[in-house]
């Protein structure tokens, strides 16, 4: 039977909630496996375990209910181990490196921000600021929308000037959130956003960044602004 | 602005709606170590294609024109000030919808994606399966 491990605390600090359930269906017990003073929050491995909404969510909740009193270090989803044994022994051969990640992130959380641009206030931005693209588009306005040909010209620089304006409202809002946090790394690249950029504040320190991603959104009208968090600090643990 | 609670129990349905704004930092973030193995997660790959490309698409380039052509250009940008709110409420459903159709328009590039998988030979996989049953896994 394998080993499924969620993340890795000190020994004795998770203080897991009766009856934890994780990863599998029917859900597998969580428990902890400890050696040299951590412990690996863990449960038995499906047999086939596959990235299923129901896992994903699972691995995300055993990590939030294990990091609610003490830090926890987030493993990837899908870390298994071939016994609890086998578990214990990585716990005391990297048990240095664990520790100093522990005591750097402790009392430490993460948020996520993304950052899209609404569209109508986007373009009216892009327009408002360049003269040459609402000559176009007033010409294409009195011609009746203009030839498919004028349209595809005009839409294609549209297009560019947006992305330009991406790129300016990413370092816009990185640069007035990274100052207010105690770290800050991108995110993967991916569909439906701009900007992904996650945050490590203090928990107790967490107001100053949230108060200023809304002072953002409504400064910059166009910027639609989500923060997701507080989190595990996934995007820290390295 | 919007905050996720991204716990579960402080916020009502946080954990749930919140993860697909977040599922790429539980697939891509995260501690890594050597000794445990990462199971087979093909889905993980699919996630990463940037579905961004679509933006220089002639189809892109026409939706552009068309709402050019319904904007007010006579208003200012900071003359609309209500205007936000009320595309804000559509921005955000329709976000929301690209989200999920990030993740099931995924199972038909699943193919493409394990041939980069291959291709770039990253994450050792333990089972790799074929691509019909790749589509259920992100389901």
């Amino acid at each position: 039977m394998s080993t499924y491990v969620y993340g890795i605390a000190r020994a004795g600090s998770t203080h897991l909630p009766d009856g934890l359930t994780g990863i599998g269906d029917p859900p597998r017990p969580v428990r902890v496996v400890s050696r040299a003073g951590l412990a690996a929050v863990v449960s038995d491995c499906p047999e086939q375990l596959r990235p299923k909404r129901r896992d994903l969510l699972a691995h995300q909740q055993v990590l939030a209910a294990a990091g609610r009193r003490a830090p926890v270090l987030p493993m990837r989803f899908g870390s298994v181990s071939d016994s609890d044994e086998n578990v214990a022994e990585v716990l005391s051969e990297h048990c240095g490196r664990y520790e100093e990640q522990l005591d750097r992130l402790a009392g430490r959380v993460e948020y996520n921000v993304k950052v899209l641009h609404r569209e109508d206030a986007a373009l009216h931005l892009v327009l408002s600021e360049d003269a040459g693209l609402r000559a176009l588009a007033e010409a294409n306005r009195t011609a009746g929308g203009g030839s498919y040909e004028q349209r595809l010209r005009f839409g294609e620089k549209v297009a560019n000037s947006m992305r330009e304006r991406e790129a300016q409202d990413a370092a816009l809002v990185r640069d007035a959130l990274a100052p207010l946090a105690e770290d800050h790394r991108d995110g993967p690249q991916s569909a439906g956003w701009f900007l992904n950029l996650s945050l490590l504040v203090e928990e107790s320190a967490s107001r100053r960044p949230l108060e200023e991603a809304g002072r953002l959104g409504e400064r910059h009208p166009q910027l639609d602004i989500k923060v997701n968090g507080p989190l595990p600090p996934y995007s820290f643990a390295t | 602005m919007s905050v996720v609670p991204a716990q579960p129990g402080t916020g009502s349905a946080g954990g749930t709606s919140g993860l697909y704004d977040v599922i790429e930092l539980v697939l891509d973030r995260g501690l890594v170590i050597d000794a445990f193995v990462r199971v087979s997660l093909v889905g993980i790959e699919i996630l990463k294609i940037d579905v961004r490309v679509v933006v220089a698409s002639v189809d892109t380039y026409l939706r552009f024109a068309e709402a050019c052509n319904r904007l007010d250009l006579e208003s200012g940008p900071h003359k609309s000030a209500g205007l936000p709110e009320l595309v804000g409420e559509v921005t955000e459903s329709g976000a929301h919808g690209k989200t999920k159709g990030a993740l099931s328009g995924a199972a038909q590039t699943v193919s493409d994606a394990i041939h980069q998988v291959r291709d770039r030979g990253e994450e050792p996989s333990r089972s790799r399966r074929s691509t019909s049953r790749k589509k259920e896994d992100t389901e």
